[in-house]
């Protein structure tokens, strides 16, 4: 496919799907006469994957580093061993997701750029 | 609209500016130092103004360089993406009965930031409080927008070795778990997604474990329903 159309359709997906999520309490409950409950099924899933997702993509990330040179070449991913653990103890001691997001991205840079 | 109501929304709007802004510049000095785009700012503006979405705007990167199938793009994008599906369901009264295209912007553009300073709506008191919900919202997305593009704009610019820069990605969704864990009955969800992915990428190769790990999460999470469930009922300690 040629890069602008894969980018192109790509965009819209992202798009749309979201769109279609956020608009999908009005389309599915917007006219019920009691105000709109949702089925138990569907909030009780609304509520657990949002955390599941997000930790399946750190998994998704951190072996991303691994795709193409394996372990022990990498010196066993000490670096991003690090970096990760420095965004974790940053977050949980200051709360300012910049501060960790960008302390975390220059250490990482600074560890594999050496 | 008077200009009363437009201070009220910008004053709230202020620290999303902040955070918008920077984060924004962060998502495109990725997108710009992915390298083979012949236009990333085009292709930046696109996405933040369409998508609205921090977690897309640093995973779509991925996905470009990749050109990952659109149907992993879909999915990834509604586990990602649904719970705004939840902050619609709380909005569904507020918005019932006003214009279809102003209703349309508000829903387009509910974002984390958007949702909380709408719930908190600090209308001034005899102005009305649907301005003051699209000013925040209008506000939000511009601020977005800005930051992506001046992102990618910045990005190009630069000439520094940007090699490791994508581990902004990696923390980006660190930041996000270790928020989440924050609170009680987000943990075991979190877990059984990292033991999900584990076991994933264990038997695929790591472009195609998304699917599959999703499957398995799906299926941990309607096999413990009951006790995953009954967490929720609990005061949060």
């Amino acid at each position: 496919m040629p890069e602008n159309t894969y980018l192109f359709l790509m965009a819209t997906t992202m798009a749309g799907v979201s769109l279609l999520l956020r608009a999908f309490p009005f389309l599915a409950f917007g006219h019920a006469k009691d105000g709109g409950h949702p089925p138990k099924i569907v909030t009780y899933l609304g509520r657990v994957i949002s955390p599941a997702a997000i930790a399946m993509l750190v998994v998704y990330c951190f072996s991303a580093y691994f795709k193409e040179t394996p372990l022990p070449q990498k010196s066993w991913g000490m670096a991003e061993l690090l970096a990760g653990l420095t965004v974790i103890g940053l977050q949980l001691w200051r709360r300012n997701p910049l501060l960790s997001i960008l302390v975390g991205t220059i250490l990482y840079m600074f560890l594999i750029q050496r | 609209m008077t200009s009363k109501v437009f201070k009220a929304a910008f004053t709230s709007s202020l620290p999303v500016l902040m955070g918008y802004t920077t984060m924004g510049a962060a998502a495109g000095i990725l997108l710009a130092g992915q390298g083979n785009l012949a236009h990333p700012s085009l292709w930046g503006l696109l996405t933040s103004a369409t998508s609205i979405s921090g977690a897309l705007q640093f995973i779509c990167v991925d996905w470009a360089r990749s050109h990952t199938p659109l149907l992993q793009v879909a999915f990834l994008t509604f586990c990602l993406n649904i719970r705004y599906a939840m902050y619609g369901l709380s909005l569904l009264e507020r918005l019932k009965g006003i214009p279809i295209w102003k209703k349309l912007y508000l829903i387009w553009t509910l974002t984390d930031e958007t949702y909380a300073l709408e719930v908190e709506n600090k209308t001034p008191p005899g102005e009305s409080s649907l301005d003051y919900c699209l000013l925040v919202a209008s506000l939000d997305h511009l601020y977005w927008i800005v930051g992506v593009v001046a992102g990618t704009l910045l990005g190009s610019a630069l000439p520094f070795n940007n090699q490791g820069i994508d581990f902004a990605m990696t923390a980006l969704f660190l930041v996000i778990l270790t928020d989440q864990c924050r609170e009680r009955n987000n943990r075991t969800p979190a877990a059984i997604g990292l033991v999900c992915a584990l076991v994933a990428k264990i038997f695929f190769p790591v472009e195609k474990m998304i699917i599959p790990a999703m499957l398995l999460m799906l299926g941990a999470f309607l096999l413990f329903r009951n006790r995953l469930d009954r967490q929720e009922v609990q005061p949060n300690a």
